[in-house]
């Protein structure tokens, strides 16, 4: 990989932060309780607000006995998940409460906690803060073997609407049931097409398997995350934030929901997925994005990880003819359609022509990832880009592919090099696979 | 930011001066500051009749200096050296206002190192981001730099472990039998415990009997007392590990900064072609502002992707 492809602290600051993240939306990322506030006016899902507690005299009047048996104690300025408190039961003799660390907390203990926040003895600078009573949100059953006491989180990356990198973050023993790198919790990078795991790091060195043990972090399926995504887009659409780290939990129940945003993401996560996020960046930054939608169909043709191409490469290479029959899935589950494709080693990307895109139901404006000018015999046109799947010789390919509008068009799809790795094509054309050519 | 390093240049100017006072007594400064000294005495001997038949430019270019330079924070100082820093000469306007500042009586100390100043900032800031290297801000680097030059290195460092170490045990004392204060005056506990450890470090003298420590004045112990205040905000708002991170960090760019400062060459060509310097210098940061590549320790971080090929 090239280093350009890297985003580093420079460019994070002088090229994204600074150019696409607003006062307003930094303000808000800024405080949980802002956060909280433009989440619950957009109706996105977050933990439940059960209090705020503003003022140490207001904590005097709180009945700590009225709250749920299980909830969360934070600083709404709080910063890399210092300050938070999480409380996971009542003790048996109903005096005190249980945290997820096993620690024991009377209301004493909690009062003195509340009155440091308030002080702000977890904010930058030492501004007074607020502290948030929230909603606890336990784990899910996918995570619950791999993180140790706390819960993990899904971070994912937005930018320009479009998700462009994802990480779930496991608390360890070493970050003390905390979900925060920096603090020895384990990254695992998340492949956006699918949702399922790739790599993990800990402390910036790649993992197998969780600390200690050896279950494999590699190949989790993370649930619901095809919402998961179109919250994300949802929030950045929202935020006022061009850039932001969106950081969600999953609810055993309710599903996804949106903690905290952050408008300055860490840049481990490109060791975790051992991806370049300028590269990512950069091919999302120009793009005109109509919808979070449209945003994560982008996304998936764009950023999938290559787990077929390395089950394929394993069982060998596969040899094609010049003409091959490959079957076209359209918008719906039940449109799909056989047609003849001409592999074209000279051209890198695959073309559809207009007319079988139309019938495929593929031009839906959240299927169009991006126009380009392209420059032909004809003169200057604008084609759309569009998200196309299909099956060639047994292999499901997912791909951008440009919409051709030309009549003379003999072959309705020709596929390029760039959905050719795996392959090998035989240029002898087989007589009576001519008989499947059209002529358009 | 900006009020701080005003401040300092407040607590440490007067010191600036002390070393040509006290300079014969200290060895690593000493010989160093004295060098420039004798080649600025030299330079004046040589070009003396030329001043002499050039009286215009003491009293000239004052207005202009009061308009441009910083408000009115730095009136002792300017008042001695910064009204000939830049004359309206078209040809070396800075080198004439040298030679005459020193004339009146002007430590040419001062002058090399208020030169030196903006390249120890350039620097610092060429060491975030190029290098990576973090520190506190880019003041508190400098100005433990110039700590250094002042009391010596060994001294430094010491002293500066001594307030680092005094202010996390306080914080923690403070945290550990609960007693809730405010800010200011939880700070100004720490300082008194900070001040008491620093006199006992003074006390030992009679027993250590290094010759540094008889020399220790006033305000490079304040500019140590400041960055325990740094150290500890730092250390509240993210966690003891960056804190000490930091801080080891801060320690590293400031004696580089101090090897800088030492250097004679450097010294010599401050005072020599010193528009030449600050252009450079002026140049230089313009090109690290615009720098938006890898800092050499990400190329760390990251050679195993960069290394994939």
């Amino acid at each position: 990989m090239k280093a350009s492809s890297i985003l580093g602290l420079n460019a994070r600051a002088a090229q994204y932060s600074y150019k696409y993240n607003k006062a307003r939306g930094k303000r808000i990322a800024a405080s949980k309780l802002a956060t909280f506030r433009m989440l619950l006016s957009n109706g996105i899902p977050t933990p439940e607000v059960y209090k705020v507690i503003g003022r140490a005299s207001s904590l005097e009047g709180l009945d700590w006995g009225a709250l749920p048996d299980s909830f969360v104690l934070k600083p709404s300025r709080g910063l890399g998940g210092e300050g938070i408190i999480v409380i996971k039961k009542r003790s048996r003799d109903g005096q005190a409460w249980i945290t997820t660390n096993r620690e024991r907390l009377t209301k004493e203990d909690m009062g003195l906690h509340v009155l440091d926040v308030l002080e702000g003895a977890y904010s930058l600078s030492n501004k007074p803060d607020v502290v948030l009573v929230q909603e606890y949100v336990g784990r899910h059953k996918a995570f619950r073997k791999y993180a140790y006491r706390g819960t993990p989180d899904i971070r994912v990356i937005v930018f320009n609407k479009v998700p462009v990198m994802a990480m779930l973050r496991l608390p360890t023993k070493e970050s003390g049931g905390r979900a925060n790198l920096h603090q020895g919790a384990v990254g695992v990078g998340i492949d956006i097409a699918t949702g399922i795991t790739t790599k993990a790091i800990q402390y910036g060195e790649s993992i197998i398997s969780k600390p200690g043990t050896k279950r494999k972090l590699r190949g989790i399926k993370v649930p619901s995350w095809g919402r998961m995504l179109s919250i994300a887009g949802d929030v950045q659409e929202k935020s006022n934030l061009g850039l932001l780290a969106v950081d969600m939990l999953l609810h055993p129940e309710k599903g996804p929901m949106v903690i905290e945003l952050n408008n300055q993401p860490g840049l481990q996560i490109q060791l975790a997925n051992s991806a370049g996020l300028r590269k990512r960046l950069e091919r999302v930054e120009d793009l005109e994005v109509k919808s979070a939608e449209h945003g994560i169909n982008i996304a998936k043709a764009l950023f999938a990880a290559k787990f077929a191409d390395r089950v394929k490469e394993k069982g060998g290479v596969r040899t094609i003819s010049a003409l091959e029959e490959i079957m076209i899935y359209g918008a719906k589950k039940s449109l799909r359609k056989k047609v003849v494709a001409k592999i074209d080693t000279g051209a890198w990307r695959t073309s559809v022509n207009q007319k079988l895109a139309e019938d495929m139901g593929l031009l839906a404006d959240d299927n169009i990832l991006w126009t380009k000018k392209v420059r032909s015999s004809l003169g200057t046109e604008v084609r759309p880009v569009i998200n196309l799947r299909f099956k060639l010789a047994g292999k499901k390919i997912a791909t951008p592919a440009s919409v051709a509008k030309r009549k003379s068009l003999k072959y309705q799809v020709i596929i390029g090099r760039k959905n050719l790795k795996g392959f090998l094509v035989d240029p002898k054309l087989d007589p009576k696979d001519n008989k499947y050519s059209s002529r358009k | 930011m900006v009020r701080k390093f005003l401040l300092g240049l407040l607590f440490f100017g007067p010191f600036l001066l002390f070393p040509s006072v006290a300079g014969a007594q200290r060895e690593a400064t000493a010989e160093s500051l004295a060098q420039p000294n004798g080649a600025e005495g030299a330079l004046e001997e040589a070009t003396a009749p030329a001043l002499l038949a050039d009286p215009t430019p003491a009293p000239l270019p004052r207005p202009d200096i009061t308009a441009q330079n910083e408000e009115v924070v730095l009136q002792p100082l300017r008042l001695v050296i910064a009204e000939q820093e830049l004359g309206p000469y078209w040809q070396n306007p800075i080198k004439y206002a040298i030679r005459s500042a020193v004339e009146v009586g002007v430590p040419p100390n001062t002058i090399v190192l208020l030169l030196l100043l903006p390249v120890v900032a350039a620097i610092i800031a060429g060491a975030r981001h190029l290098v990576g290297l973090r520190g506190f801000g880019i003041f508190l680097p400098a100005a433990l730099s110039i700590v250094f030059l002042a009391i010596g290195p060994v001294l430094g460092i010491s002293l500066f472990l001594v307030i680092v170490a005094v202010s996390i045990f306080m914080r923690a004392l403070l945290r550990r039998i609960k007693i809730k204060l405010q800010y200011l005056p939880r700070m100004a506990l720490i300082l008194w415990a900070v001040v008491i450890a620093v006199l006992a470090v003074l006390f030992s003298a009679p027993i250590v009997k290094h010759p540094d420590l008889t020399n220790v004045s006033i305000f490079p112990v304040l500019v140590l007392v400041l960055l325990a205040e740094d150290f500890t905000k730092v250390q509240q708002g993210k966690s003891a590990r960056t804190a000490i991170n930091q801080a080891t960090e801060t320690i590293i760019l400031s004696l580089i900064s101090f090897i800088f400062l030492t250097l004679e060459s450097i010294q010599i060509f401050a005072l020599t072609r010193p528009e030449l310097l600050l252009l450079l210098v002026a140049l230089f940061d313009l090109v690290i502002g615009k720098y938006i590549g890898l800092r050499l320790v990400e190329y760390w971080r990251y050679r195993k992707l960069i290394m994939k090929g």
